[in-house]
């Protein structure tokens, strides 16, 4: 604004030294129709820039019927016909709650953030994201409609309060080690783990403002994020929480020591761990704690909307400068847990490829499976048959494999935020929940790429070969036959699997080991160089997955990568030396034509 | 400035062709062109050019003296060396990526729109021929519009309840269960699938789902449900008459051109 009068007034002498007006009057006219104009383009940019949505309007209840509202409900309230399945839940927009916003805690989102999550989705949920489908304009639209469902935001006089994310600490290792000791200190560790796999220990126990069941984010899965896995988009889910979710604000008494600067929040500590307190102890502690309450009322009023004073609103500045501080420190923590990108599934030629190794197998904790790559195989709910899983709680199962002229021995690993061994019971069937692995394979391989394959969930003519692991018996595999996803049997003749299992930081790992040939005929025969049909399901016990309620993958192909033929140091040196000696001969040949020719 | 040689020409002639074929071609319908194509028309180019160069004894002599002079030519004496080193180290390289390549699974050749049978059927109940069968509540469309509105919205809310995670909220096979389903659901905003199709068809799609496919269509493979076993008659209808409602497509339909 600044920059433009300025620029207006440089304007406007230049051009009154050019034309040179005598006339006062005259000036005065042009001066207006100058300022008219620039008032005029400022106004169009203004415009052009608007974060705002428009009024809400007809067109706007009309999208929002089309496209929203069999999940999110006619009157905004979470509540269509697609909700009773899905968990998250869609967001009912009647409280006002919302998770992902670019503003402090305890305020409505902005336009814009209500725009960009319509517009992007919120991965890890049922939020697909609506740019393809809808407009923009009918996106901006949508926005001023969902804003009718709460009054808070007609009510509101001021813009909301934004999250500043100036005096971003970039990221590097000394942050991420700093980050670290704030991930246990300030107690993030208790819901999301050890290593961030959402297995705190009191993952299990957490509700919503809605009182469902809501699981906290496993931090290594990036790509779920609701709100995107920018260190930005992190840092914001700090300072400003995750409305309506037991992911607290970090300010005023949900932030550990707050008020304090942080050499005084290491000196407390200390005095909170003494065996015994010296009398000056006992009053420095006192004095740190009313240094705190003080910080935190001044954190209350503010955000009861009273105007600070001056000497608060330094208090309170102070107090977020290092809540800021650490916030940046712990979120380059948390972007250090995750991969960059979400790993390949194995489709196409990307298949699960099983090792030869001369000798003895690696053991489950042998070093040698580092220098295997694994293959990813992305789970979903299965929801063919009842009952069903529409919300799956295991993301993928990563596997890799290892085989000799005998056996061949795989490592299966997944991620599951609870350890689960049947203590608790299913209500309708009275089955124990409990946590478990299939791995299925065709008992016969089809010949060619015409030849049928089992159905993949069983159904078909052709039975399939089962590997079923129970966390309950973590060191035993029962082989079953099946044709069908409720026709499992286990088999007479048990072959015989080596099993280990660990669980360790909400992962486990499964290692089984057999023999590439048995004497089984309803066993799977293996031999190196032929592509097999693999598939998985995974049974999270604690989200309820029992029988037929699970996650599942289709078919995937899995081979005993063959040795390569030591053809391959005999030709290629083979076929240079010939093209060599061609050449050769071919000029030789030129050379005595060009002597005949001479000499003729 | 030298004049090229007719050798240099014909050799700029190739490369150009292949990268225009490649990436001019292949850039614009932003697909890259298949193997096959690329070398039929290669080798078209290169008729052409042997089609040239020999329909004057001239200009074959020509073409041929810098290959000539490479070979002898005292002069050429760095390049030969250059040449002989190379040709055999491109072939010993290609050779030993060939040789040493992984195996890769065979493709498979799944018809995505098999032929359905003659008879339509829900369970074991025969509804018509498949060529001949309607949805009995499209007539509402034209007769009642009210009573046509409660069976789309009933047809929604089928949707949303059971198909919704792999088709999409958009109807464009992108739900969010999709990505990860070999194959890929369908996608009914492509103008090719609603048009193309009876709703009788679409009806045996939905009743008989993927183990109701013929072999050509890889039954073994789809994650589709077989949903006469979780929806009536009429909510399967209900749910052809939403597809087409929210997509604005209209089902192909026989026996209305006259």
């Amino acid at each position: 604004m600044i920059f433009c009068l300025t620029q207006s007034v440089k304007l406007h002498g230049w051009l009154d030294n050019v034309l040179y007006f005598r006339s006062a009057n005259l000036r005065c006219r042009f001066a207006a129709v100058v300022l008219f104009l620039i008032l005029g383009v400022f106004s169009m940019l203004t415009v052009a820039d608007a974060q705002n949505a428009p009024e809400a309007s007809e067109k706007g209840k009309e999208v929002y019927e089309q496209s929203c509202a069999h999940c999110h409900g006619t009157e905004g309230r979470g509540d269509g016909a697609a909700a009773e399945n899905l968990l998250p839940q869609p967001r009912d927009f009647t409280r006002g709650l919302y998770k992902i916003r670019s503003t402090e805690s305890g305020e409505l989102p902005t336009d814009q953030d209500l725009f960009d999550i319509i517009t992007e989705g919120m991965p890890g949920s049922s939020m697909p994201g609506w740019e393809t489908a809808l407009s923009a304009n009918e996106r901006w639209e949508v926005v001023a409609y969902i804003k009718t469902f709460h009054s808070g935001f007609k009510e509101r006089e001021a813009p909301p309060r934004e999250i500043s994310l100036e005096g971003k600490i970039p990221f590097s290792e000394e942050s991420v080690e700093i980050g670290k000791g704030l991930y246990t200190e300030l107690g993030c560790i208790e819901c999301h783990g050890n290593v961030g796999r959402g297995d705190g220990t009191s993952a299990p126990t957490l509700t919503d403002a809605w009182n469902f069941q809501t699981w906290p984010a496993n931090l290594t899965q990036g790509w779920t994020y609701r709100g995107g896995a920018d260190t930005e988009d992190i840092f914001k889910r700090f300072i400003g929480g995750i409305a309506g979710s037991p992911m607290p604000a970090f300010e005023g008494d949900s932030f550990l020591h707050f008020g304090l600067t942080s050499e005084e929040s290491k000196r407390l500590t200390e005095l909170e761990n003494m065996d015994e307190m010296t009398e000056a102890d006992e009053e420095a502690s006192n004095q740190f704690y009313e240094k705190m309450d003080e910080a935190v009322n001044v954190a209350l009023t503010r955000a009861e909307g009273t105007e600070l004073t001056a000497a608060e609103q330094r208090m309170y500045d102070d107090a977020m400068k290092i809540v800021y501080e650490k916030s940046w420190h712990l979120a380059n923590y948390v972007k250090s847990l995750m991969p960059e990108e979400r790993p390949e599934p194995a489709i196409g030629n990307n298949v699960l490829r099983s090792q030869y190794v001369q000798g003895g197998l690696p053991t489950i904790d042998d070093a040698a499976w580092e220098t295997s790559e694994a293959r990813y195989f992305p789970l979903v709910g299965q929801i063919i048959v009842e009952p069903r899983q529409f919300n799956p709680t295991i993301d993928a199962i990563s596997v890799k494999s290892f085989y000799n002229d005998t056996e061949v021995v795989f490592l299966f690993t997944w991620d599951d935020r609870t350890y689960t061994t049947g203590d608790e019971t299913d209500e309708t069937t009275g089955k124990p929940l409990e946590d478990a692995l299939a791995v299925q394979f065709p008992v016969k391989v089809p010949q060619g790429p015409t030849a049928p394959k089992p159905y993949f969930l069983g159904g078909g003519r052709l039975p399939v070969y089962l590997w079923h692991w129970k966390a309950s018996a973590p060191e035993q595999v029962t082989e079953l036959t099946a044709k069908g996803i409720n026709a499992a049997e286990v088999q007479e003749v048990q072959a015989d699997l080596q099993v280990k299992s660990t669980y360790t930081d909400g992962q486990y790992q499964l290692w089984v080991k057999r023999a590439l040939k048995t004497e089984d005929k309803k066993d799977l025969q293996l031999e190196s160089g032929v592509f097999v049909p693999i598939a998985f399901s995974a049974w999270d016990g604690s989200n309820g997955d029992i029988d037929t309620k699970r996650t599942i993958t289709s078919w995937y192909t899995f081979v005993l990568e063959p040795v390569p033929s030591s053809r391959r140091f005999v030709y290629p040196p083979l076929i240079a030396l010939l093209s060599f000696g061609l050449l050769i001969g071919l000029r030789a040949a030129v050379q005595r034509k060009n002597l005949e020719k001479l000499s003729t | 400035m030298k004049r090229l040689s007719l050798f240099t020409t014909c050799l700029i002639i190739l490369v150009g062709s292949w990268v225009f074929l490649e990436f001019v071609v292949g850039g614009l319908i932003s697909v890259p062109i298949p193997g096959s194509v690329v070398a039929m028309y290669m080798g078209l180019v290169i008729i052409a050019i042997l089609v040239h160069i020999s329909v004057e004894d001239s200009l074959f002599q020509e073409f041929l003296r810098p290959i000539h002079e490479t070979l002898v030519d005292d002069r050429r004496r760095l390049r030969r060396r250059v040449i002989a080193v190379l040709i055999p180290i491109f072939l010993l390289g290609y050779t030993y990526s060939i040789i040493a390549q992984r195996a890769n699974p065979p493709g498979s050749p799944r018809d995505a729109h098999p032929s359905p049978p003659l008879e339509l059927t829900y369970k074991d109940e025969v509804i018509g021929t498949m060529q001949d069968v309607v949805n009995p509540f499209r007539h509402y469309e034209k007769d009642d519009p009210e009573a046509f509105k409660a069976h789309v919205e009933n047809g929604r809310r089928v949707y949303h309840q059971n198909c919704f995670p792999c088709h999409g909220d958009h109807l464009d096979g992108q739900g969010h269960f999709a990505p990860y389903l070999q194959p890929l659901p369908a996608n009914f905003q492509d103008p090719g699938i609603i048009p193309n199709f009876q709703e009788s068809f679409f009806f045996w799609r939905i009743a008989k789902g993927g183990p109701g496919l013929p072999a050509a269509g890889t039954p073994w493979d789809s994650a589709m449900p077989v949903w006469e076993d979780h929806l009536t008659k009429e909510e399967i209808w209900d749910v052809i008459l939403f597809l087409s409602d929210y997509t604005g497509y209209q089902f192909r339909t026989f026996g209305e051109a006259h």
